[in-house]
């Protein structure tokens, strides 16, 4: 049983954290809590499984064009909703908020309320060090996870652009006299975000099947996520992700299964009320 | 201040524009209530498809008292506190003679208590939760399965019928999967079986917990009341820790197990899945089944696959037989015709229970089969004398 | 302006405001009982967009357990109605506490924090409280709702009306005094500029705290009367499509304005009576109303008519 667990565990967390990555990410350089992240993550999805599924596509590439879409897709939200709240963070919230809502409607008209699913990568499911079964598509996940993950790191850390991207989050005020154009950068961003969502979703759609309304807990387990690790930080955002799932996987096989999502947010309280800037958060000034 | 009184003038006018229009037409209402938005859509879909083929059928045939049949299909969400006001409003708004519908227990639930205090009869379709009819309010019928009906008269018979020793209980944490986990879980006692219940998250999608304690316990059967996109993970991830094939998954609603895109979402782990269903791919029970069959496909270019558009059906054709033999739109009267229906539907013949005390008043227990997807074909296992082939495992 | 005139003015006014309030109050006589059943849940809606505004509009923080808060009020007041046998009025308090008290524990947690910390740990409130009320079924009967007896001993549309129309009157009035009181001051620096308003010595966190209580209370006892309307409190009271509409008929209305919730929530609910045949669109006509007014008229419907007014008449604006 713990063996599986944590097994379980790491591989959920490892998706939490790959879905809260974007969140963190504009929260971080913009501070713009995105409320329709889970809707992103869905589209992508959508998107993939119509691309795959209706029109034949090769996988590969129907995954790359569903993220290149919604990427699109970010740009515009930001341009057309985003950018007119800068400086308000909140009014940001309830427009997004309201998006989520919009959008989950839009996919019940749209796509009906039957889940859709892509194509598998893999089938069935291997024998872990004869412990338990484990489902391939999983794991296959967990590399594409790891994966995106690392390759975000690497972007931040290694290119220009996430120089551009840690100074402005460092300090915005800076980094506009620096000569880095802020708005640009905003909208990169939020659209960096959206296509982390959909990276995310294009991911996960073949183990968890996309709904009009299946965005709602991915969103939430990404803002337990983002709070628990503290806000804007991607290092955070691996550790509280992990945390979440080992949390949750372990509290379902030893306590109750009827509570498994109530354990995530226990941690999170505890933390807010001895470390409230989360994890690895700086504290606000 | 005066920006209030402005406001008030203004509440009033707008509250004045609510008033809606009344009007009058040559057309009898009745009213129909279900799930269009929210987690179960899908049954929304389900019986509108039945509301269409329902009144084509009723208006060919003459329709209702010499006018024509109209149906009102009000939205509940799935949400008992939409579902009452929107109940109150099919009866105070749009006059409906009689309401039918509803397949959450917990909409059902409200709804028969405005049912109950506007004096507006109430034929329940899919909801299967006892205390709506155990409750004998006068107004409210059941035409369809009930959830002691469906454990006690089909799945129990059927866990005892194939010498299960050992089965494994999953419930959703929603009114429908508590209670009915609950009645198996009395049926089991007193049959002597053994069982592990397991509750689940509804939201959840990850079910690799709930399935590794059931693996540990190594049941034959396991029984699982997990509606919609929950059963297709479920079965999915059943396959995958390698709890199925060994054990065998019995959906216990239904439709999940023959929505379109079951196949795609559970793959190869949905070979051996067994299901209850009050319809089966090709054994039909009555001529007019025969009839509903051909007409759906004449409609919607593809086969029924969710049992409910057919549910509804049945419900339109006995309201509008009850409501011709009334010979009027008294709910008195309309009450009285309902408890003397003899009518073949879709399902068979039609008869309310009229003994008061326990949930059979006033209901109509639809015959239920347990069936088998064999390499994407539904053989009938249970009961025996409708059985088309033998549970493979 | 002379003293007499001013007092003469302000007698005009509560003049227009008792004789608008006597109007709307003998309404619901000339209604069916179907439109009565509106002009209530319109009532029930002004307590919670109002009091939603207070915490949102005045002190700039978005909560997102408003909803949960109403939920906490209908459950104990039901739950002890059904349990204990307590007389239902009882529970409407003991409701209104219970909110006011979670609100305060939650508001201790988040509020030193601020902003988008409160957004989602009430987020992640109203999710916990989902849970609970799903998972322990022998207590609250989970989705299928809990059935509470009523305010009155007999069923009357006309009634509940009175009660609800008390409830918002009381709930208006709260919001109009605190935020027309020193407090109230403090609320409108603390939005504008949280560290200036510190710096004059206003307790930005106490001040925040106590509107969030005030809201949280207040969102409370609308649930409480609610759940008792209906007869039946189900997890939709505290769900995130309630708190959806709580918000928008606020945003609509004119976010941070007096009038604004009680004209978002008349108008929107209404609004809803009509689009309500077009079934599965419904929401998402309401979603892009609520976005689109929220994108482009940020001060809402109140908002709007200030400009209009403004343009047209501009000596008096």
């Amino acid at each position: 049983m713990f063996a599986i667990a944590s097994m379980n565990g790491i591989v959920i967390g490892v998706i939490y954290a790959l879905s809260a990555l974007g969140v963190s990410l504009v929260v971080g350089i913009m501070n713009v809590v995105n409320f329709a992240h889970g809707e992103f993550y869905i589209l992508a999805g959508y998107f993939s499984y119509l691309f795959a599924t209706a029109l034949g596509m090769n996988l590969l590439a129907a995954m790359t064009l569903a993220v290149a879409i919604v990427f699109v897709f970010g740009l515009l939200v930001e341009y057309t909703l985003i950018r007119p709240t800068y400086g308000d963070d909140l009014y940001s919230l309830i427009l997004t908020f309201i998006l989520s809502i919009v959008l989950q409607n839009a996919y019940l008209l749209i796509f009906g309320p039957y889940p859709n699913k892509p194509p598998g990568w893999v089938r069935g499911a291997t024998d872990i060090f004869g412990l338990f079964m484990y489902g391939n598509q999983r794991l296959a996940a967990l590399v594409a996870g790891t994966c995106v993950i690392v390759f975000v790191f690497a972007m931040i850390k290694l290119t220009w652009f996430g120089r551009i991207i840690r100074a402005t989050s460092q300090d915005r005020g800076m980094a506009e006299l620096n000569g880095v154009n802020t708005t640009r950068l905003n909208m990169l961003s939020f659209g960096l975000g959206c296509a982390l969502a959909a990276a995310a979703g294009v991911i996960l759609a073949p183990v968890f099947p996309v709904t009009p309304t299946a965005g709602v807990p991915v969103a939430l387990t990404a803002f337990v996520v983002v709070v628990l690790g503290g806000m804007g930080s991607l290092r955070g955002c691996i550790v509280g992700g992990l945390t979440l799932g080992l949390v949750e996987n372990l509290g379902a096989a030893y306590l109750s299964t009827g509570y498994k999502h109530v354990f995530g947010f226990i941690i999170l309280i505890l933390v807010l009320a001895i470390r409230p800037s989360g994890l690895f958060g700086h504290k606000e000034a | 201040m005066r920006k209030i009184s402005w406001l008030l003038v203004l509440t009033v006018a707008l509250s004045l524009l609510a008033i809606g229009p009344a009007w009058s037409s040559d057309t009898i209402k009745v009213g129909v209530v279900g799930p269009r938005t929210g987690g179960a859509a899908a049954t929304g879909k389900a019986f509108e498809e039945g509301i269409q083929l329902a009144t084509d059928y009723v208006n060919a045939k003459g329709g209702v008292l010499n006018k024509k049949l109209e149906i009102v299909f009000e939205d509940t969400a799935g949400a008992p506190d939409k579902a009452a006001s929107g109940f109150e409003r099919l009866a105070t708004r749009d006059k409906v003679v009689m309401v039918l519908g509803e397949s959450h227990s917990s909409a059902a639930l409200a709804e028969i208590e405005v049912a109950n205090r506007l004096g507006i009869p109430f034929m329940v379709v899919e909801a299967w939760a006892d205390p709506i009819t155990a409750k004998n309010y006068r107004y409210v019928f059941r035409a369809g399965p009930s959830n002691s009906g469906v454990v006690n008269d089909t799945i129990a018979k059927w866990v005892a019928a194939e010498q299960f020793k050992k089965v494994a209980i999953v419930a959703e944490n929603t009114d429908w999967g508590l209670g009915i986990a609950e009645l198996t879980e009395k049926a089991m006692d007193k049959a002597g079986v053994p069982y592990l219940t397991v509750t689940t998250e509804r939201k959840s999608q990850d079910h690799y917990m709930e399935l590794t304690k059931l693996k540990a316990f190594d049941p034959d059967a396991v029984l699982a009341f997990v509606y919609g996109t929950g059963l297709h993970y479920f079965v999915a991830q059943a396959g995958e820790v390698g709890l199925t094939p060994k054990a065998i998954i019995l959906d216990g609603a239904g439709p999940p197990s023959l929505w379109p895109d079951f196949w795609p979402n559970v793959g190869e782990y949905g070979d051996l899945e067994c299901f209850v269903s009050s319809m089966h791919e090709k054994v039909e029970l009555t001529e007019l089944a025969t009839q509903f069959r051909k007409s759906y496909v004449e409609a919607f270019g593809k086969a029924p696959t969710d049992y409910k558009s057919r549910s509804m059906f049945d419900a339109i054709l006995i309201a509008a037989d009850a409501i011709n033999r009334a010979g009027s739109v008294d709910a008195e009267k309309l009450v009285e015709a309902l408890e003397k229906t003899d009518l073949t539907v879709t399902r068979g013949k039609v008869t309310f229970g009229t003994e008061k005390g326990g949930p059979e008043y006033h209901h109509w227990m639809p015959p239920m089969l347990v069936i088998q997807w064999q390499n994407k074909e539904q053989v009938v296992l249970f009961p025996a004398e409708g059985a088309t082939g033998k549970l493979k495992r | 302006m002379s003293q007499g005139a001013s007092i003469l003015k302000s007698n005009r006014k509560n003049f227009l405001y008792g004789a608008g309030l006597a109007a709307f109050a003998v309404l619901p006589w000339m209604l069916g009982v179907y439109n009565q059943h509106v002009l209530i849940v319109c009532l029930f809606y002004t307590m919670m967009a109002a009091s939603w505004n207070l915490i949102a509009g005045y002190t700039g923080q978005i909560s997102f357990g408003h909803a949960a808060f109403a939920g906490i009020g209908a459950y104990v007041s039901g739950i002890l109605a059904v349990k204990a046998g307590l007389n239902p009025w009882v529970g409407v308090a003991a409701g209104t506490v219970a909110a006011a008290f979670f609100g305060l524990l939650v508001g201790l947690l988040c509020l030193r924090m601020g902003g988008i910390y409160l957004s989602l740990t009430t987020l992640g409130f109203s999710e916990i409280l989902h849970i609970i009320i799903n998972n322990e079924y022998e207590i609250t009967r989970g989705t299928m709702g809990l059935q509470v007896p009523g305010l009155t001993t007999s069923y009357s549309k006309i009634s509940y009306f009175y009660i609800f129309l008390v409830g918002a009157v009381i709930t208006l009035t709260i919001v109009y005094k605190l935020v027309h009181s020193n407090v109230g001051l403090n609320f409108r620096a603390v939005q504008n500029d949280e560290r200036a308003a510190s710096a004059l010595g206003v307790d930005v966190v106490r001040t925040r705290l106590l509107a969030f209580t005030v809201s949280s209370a207040l969102a409370g006892m609308a649930g409480a009367l609610f759940g008792h309307y209906m007869m039946l409190i189900t997890p939709h009271i505290p769900s995130l499509d309630q708190q959806f509409l709580v918000l928008s008929m606020t945003v609509i209305g004119g976010l941070g304005s007096f009038v604004g919730p009680v004209i978002g929530a008349f108008c929107l609910e209404i609004l809803s009576e009509y689009i309500r045949a077009w079934g599965e669109y419904h929401v998402l006509v309401f979603g892009l109303v609520a976005l689109v007014v929220a994108r482009f008229a940020p001060k809402g419907l109140v908002g709007i008519y200030k400009a209009w007014r403004g343009k047209k008449r501009p000596e008096t604006a």
